[in-house]
């Protein structure tokens, strides 16, 4: 009963008539078990979390154990009041938000210049975008920084958003997509008359939807999760996201539990992104790497 | 170069003068350093007290960030220091308060220099003011305070560290502290060290401290002594210790130079005794390469450990903050070793946003005026103290004399006035420290690049109790060259 | 025809003049102004005077910067011998189960979403000494003495990449299935024909099979794990006794901490220089996949 699903299976190395073997049959079973407990691992971490979030400060530094005594979920209430919790997510939203705007049309046109107006000279720039994949900016944080000071953009999201715009990654899934457009679609648009900008968002973009979902996903994750720019950027303005909070506890004296309890905080707006479009991440993940 | 030295001796000096007599002299103080200040000068001369001058500053619209904003998980205090706004929008109605809690770490200063995000007004340590005016980065008051004839009361030595070549003064005292042993009362009674009368058995030379949280660790399975092991505050508490095994960390050799001495007999001693706590005594807390300033004051305040090194100016950590009562909390003196008893002192001083401008940085010394934080009494600075103290009380923080930084005896007196009327604490709790702080044995900081030293000696501190093979004498030797090497070259 | 020509052109670079200005303020320019910073005495961002090589001295000099450099080696050597290989046998591994694929999917894909910070945080907690670690407490009830974990030197920096492994293998592992799921099962059934069992199957057709992908991905983990920052900051602060110190650490403490932002910069262009060396050997790599 067990065994039969195996017969349809599609790919691996273990084809269905493999099955037939008493020994194949068990190792069948410990990849299962294997699988089963390296998703308990993934998972465990930021369960613990949950868990430990319902300690006080005593039970966690002196009992040893993992489940917490009660359930109450004032204590979570009230570190949520104590620390303005709102205001973290309104930033990190905020962030988030612009960042993907960004990543989507800054390195979606130049994409589609790349891979398909290809102007003269448009290989010397498809040169330096291949070498920022390899030097992320991240690297010269120290003139970036400057650069951000100069503009006196400090204190505002506009450096977060706009860094999203240069993101050689996603200028190279889009152009990777966008090769794959038929050509023909293009020529009758422009045959129609459409301008370059016209192809590009009545032809490109609505064909674009899946790599556009995928682009937009990773920007949202990278966002949220992005804490050293925004914190030398928000440190010390009302906009301090998220992260820039989490950052802070190296230096903050806050006790254990407050900070497990803003990790909980972080994690949960991701969490339920991720259930609701976990097929559509878990695809895009897959395919959008897979020519990187 | 020397004259340093003798500005550490003569502010240990003053500080205990004015500490043991409560005498001050603003009366003779004829420090005009600051000949190049031509401006303000009349106005410096009606001016006696200097409360007025402020509103001078016109109707024109002035908002201040505050960085001594206490942070979020304090709520009563917020909401005292809303009371404080409140005060301020009735007194000067053309200035805005804006809350922005800000503790200076190294670490984030300088990036929020360059963000232009400094609180117009924040606290620092007295360790800082060479290295932010060299760079730049706060405001030049001595305008300001000339004209509230504040500069002549503060404390010359104190003023001296917090001002340049020049004379020009960048900062003002909020209080000094003296390291001691800060003691969780519970934990030495749960382990029975205590008197007939109640109060802790506290140890006195290093070596009883290890057999005393010995003994805290059989009875209670707690961590006897938090020993901090992480960031620099490790290599700035082990410094006492040193002193007291007889080392001194750094020579100044008075021509710009400094000479490294990490790997004197006597250091490497005080190192082997640190070592000890962890290897042959086994008193310390789980993980002290984990411990910084802030942990150690949670593992005090919960009873994860019952001895913690700490200072009078922190006592709202382990109490309001980590939830101990405030009558089980005491303080003793840093113990002594065989060399005698020395605790390091400093200060926190308030400095002042660069990109503040003069409107916003007398906004922020009335704010000051309002909080009884400077060197006025009058009746709403008295109110201010009060506001203070009947909040530390209610919140079950200590409330004790402040090491004084002003040499104003009105401010002193309505002081001492205020702590007798709001005393919420046994004083015999604390009285061995402030005894001890009235002694010979306070210490400033070490000379030369401090902070790279605290570093390189943490460093030390993370091996040796982390491994128990650690050679001693050869890791000293090793911090003392990097230390040196750091002496000498140009880097800050 | 000559004038439409340019037209066209022109038209293509203004589409993508926004986008190159981004990616000129974010990575271009900086890794310029590095350099020049480098070579200057500098108060704060203000160049005072031309020092040629002084700052490079200073920093190799540094006595941290022997151990940055060499545990930045080590991460890179850890991350190839547990990070690299991981996520290929989760990859195989799930590719053979027919049953809850869709689970084993997202489970392993889960710990990607949480917050890089929040993921330090919570296995900091995970890796306390002492009886109250997590870790600890797990393994005192398999009856397992406690354990000092990252103060073990030996073990810091491992320990390091396996957090960092818990959190991006899953992510990675899905590339790999989708790869893996794209050979053509007719292979593995001809390979059985010829005798082949299921070892000699994976060996001879699924690991050349997902050669050339590991190959990119290799490359690109190398360069990302050099750049490690925030997880030894926040795990240990580079510690014990610099045992897990990194390059850009090392060039966080110059800039952000002593405002040394010459020293800084002197630094990352060392870090650049390497980075480009490292991307050198991909950009080959690559062009041999191409001529295959």
């Amino acid at each position: 009963m067990f065994f039969k699903k195996y017969n349809e299976k599609k790919d691996g190395v273990i084809r269905g008539y493999d099955v037939r073997s008493t020994s194949v049959k068990i190792a069948c079973i410990i990849i299962m078990l294997i699988c089963l407990l390296i998703v308990l691992c993934s998972v465990f971490p930021v369960v613990w979390v949950f868990l430990a979030s319902f300690k006080d400060i005593r039970e966690f530094n002196r009992e040893v154990t993992i489940i917490p005594s009660s359930f109450d979920l004032s204590k979570l209430q009230d570190t949520w009041q104590q620390f303005k919790f709102i205001k973290y997510y309104r930033n990190s939203l905020i962030a988030v938000a612009g960042s993907i705007v960004c990543a989507v049309i800054f390195n979606g046109l130049l994409a589609y210049v790349i891979a398909i107006l290809k102007p003269k000279g448009y290989k010397i720039i498809w040169m330096l975008v291949m070498w920022s994949l390899l030097i992320p900016s991240i690297t010269n944080i120290v003139s970036l920084y400057r650069n951000i000071n100069i503009l006196g953009l400090n204190g505002t999201f506009i450096p977060l958003w706009f860094a999203y715009g240069a993101n050689a990654f996603y200028v190279v899934l889009f152009k990777e997509f966008f090769e794959e457009i038929p050509g023909e679609l293009l020529e009758a648009a422009r045959l129609d008359g459409a301008g370059v900008l016209r192809v590009f968002t009545s032809i490109i973009l609505p064909l674009s939807r899946p790599i556009i979902m995928v682009v937009a996903i990773f920007a949202m994750t990278a966002a949220w999760s992005d804490f050293l720019l925004p914190y030398l950027t928000l440190k010390g303005t009302q906009f301090e996201t998220v992260m820039v909070k989490l950052f802070a506890f190296k230096d903050t004296p806050t006790d254990a539990v407050s900070v497990l309890r803003a990790c909980m905080f972080a994690i949960v707006p991701p969490t339920i992104i991720f259930a609701i479009f976990q097929k559509q991440i878990t695809d895009g993940a897959s395919a959008g790497a897979i020519k990187g | 170069m020397r004259m340093k030295k003798v500005f550490s001796t003569l502010l240990a000096t003053t500080m205990i003068a004015t500490m043991v007599t409560g005498c001050g002299s603003d009366a003779d103080t004829s420090t005009n350093s600051t000949d190049d200040t031509k401006q303000d000068v009349e106005q410096t001369a009606e001016q006696e007290d200097g409360e007025e001058v402020s509103s001078d500053s016109g109707e024109e619209e002035v908002t201040i960030t505050l960085g001594i904003w206490p942070e979020d998980t304090l709520t009563e205090d917020i909401a005292m220091h809303e009371g404080f706004v409140e005060k301020m929008k009735e007194l000067y109605p053309n200035v805005t308060c804006e809350p922005s809690y800000y503790k200076y770490s190294t670490d984030t200063f300088m990036p929020m220099v360059e963000a232009g995000t400094v609180p117009t007004i924040f606290e620092s340590w007295f360790t800082e003011p060479k290295k932010l005016i060299k760079n730049e980065a706060v405001a030049d008051i001595t305008d300001e305070l000339e004209a509230r004839g504040w500069l002549d009361k503060m404390n010359p030595s104190i003023k001296e560290l917090l001002s340049d070549e020049k004379g020009r003064v960048y900062g003002i005292p909020r209080d000094g502290y003296a390291l001691g042993l800060m003691l969780n009362v519970e934990l030495f009674e749960e382990a029975g060290l205590v008197d007939d009368d109640g109060y802790p058995i506290y140890p006195k030379t290093w070596d009883e401290l290890a057999e005393t949280a010995k003994t805290i660790k059989e009875k209670t399975g707690s961590a006897g002594f938090c020993l901090l092991a992480k960031d620099g505050a490790g290599g700035w508490h082990f410094s006492n210790i040193a002193w007291g095994f007889g080392a001194t960390l750094t020579t100044d050799n008075g021509d710009g130079t400094y000479t490294a001495h990490l790997d004197s007999d006597e250091a490497i001693k005080a190192m082997e005794y640190v070592k000890s706590l962890r290897w042959d005594y086994d008193v310390l807390t789980a993980d002290p390469t984990n411990e910084d300033w802030g942990t150690g004051f949670m593992q005090l305040g919960t009873g994860g450990a019952a001895m913690y090194i700490a200072a009078n100016d922190a006592v709202n950590q382990p109490t309001q903050v980590n939830g101990l009562p405030v009558e089980k909390l005491a303080m003793c003196p840093i113990p002594a070793g065989p060399s005698g008893q020395y605790s390091l002192y400093g200060g926190t001083p308030y400095f002042f946003s660069k990109d503040a401008t003069s409107a916003e940085i007398n906004a922020a010394l009335d704010y000051l005026e309002i909080m009884g934080k400077a060197p006025v009494a009058t009746e709403d600075a008295i109110a201010g103290m009060e506001a203070d103290a009947q909040n530390k009380a209610s919140e079950g923080v200590p409330v004790l004399k402040r090491f004084p930084c002003w040499a104003a005896q009105d401010v002193l007196d309505a002081e001492a006035q205020v702590v007798e009327k709001y005393g919420n604490v046994d004083p015999k709790m604390f009285q061995s420290y402030f005894d001890a702080a009235a002694g010979d044995g306070l210490r400033l900081e070490e000379p030369g690049k401090t902070q790279k030293m605290y570093d390189e000696l943490t460093k030390v501190l993370q091996e040796v109790v982390t491994n128990q093979d650690a050679d001693v004498a050869a890791l000293m030797k090793t911090a003392n060259d990097n230390y040196q090497t750091i002496l000498d070259s140009d880097e800050e | 025809m000559k004038t439409k020509f340019k037209r066209k052109d022109l038209i293509g670079w203004l589409v993508m003049l926004p986008t190159l200005i981004l990616f000129t303020f974010y990575v271009w320019e900086p890794l310029i102004e590095n350099i020049r910073l480098s070579l200057f005495k500098t108060i704060r961002y203000e160049t005072k005077e031309f020092v040629g090589l002084a700052n490079y001295a200073r920093v190799l000099k540094n006595p941290d910067f022997m151990a940055a450099f060499k545990n930045t080696f080590s991460y890179t050597f850890w991350s190839l011998a547990i990070g690299f290989l991981v996520p290929i046998v989760l990859g195989i591994l799930i590719s053979e189960t027919v049953y809850l694929k869709g689970l084993f999917r997202t489970g392993i894909y889960f710990p990607n979403i949480v917050p890089g910070i929040a993921t330090i945080w919570i296995w900091n907690y995970f890796f306390t000494p002492g009886p109250t670690g997590v870790l600890n407490i797990l393994l005192g009830k398999l009856g397992i003495e406690p354990s000092v974990w990252l103060n073990n030197p030996k073990w810091t920096i491992p320990l390091i990449i396996i957090t960092m492994t818990w959190k991006s293998a899953g992510s990675t592992a899905l590339i790999y299935m989708a790869n893996i799921s794209g050979i053509s099962p007719d292979l593995y059934e001809a390979a059985t024909i010829d005798g082949a069992t299921i070892w000699e199957r994976i060996r001879y057709i699924t690991l050349p099979n997902v050669f050339g992908l590991a190959k990119t991905l290799l490359i690109l983990q190398i360069i990302s794990v050099f750049q490690i920052l925030y997880e030894p900051m926040i795990l240990k602060n580079g510690g014990p006794n610099n045992a897990s110190i990194s390059l850009m650490m090392l060039q966080y403490r110059y800039a952000f901490r002593d405002s040394d932002y010459s020293g800084g910069a002197a630094l990352s262009v060392m870090i650049c220089i390497i980075l480009i060396i490292l991307s050198g050997i991909y950009m080959c790599l690559t062009k041999k996949k191409e001529n295959d």
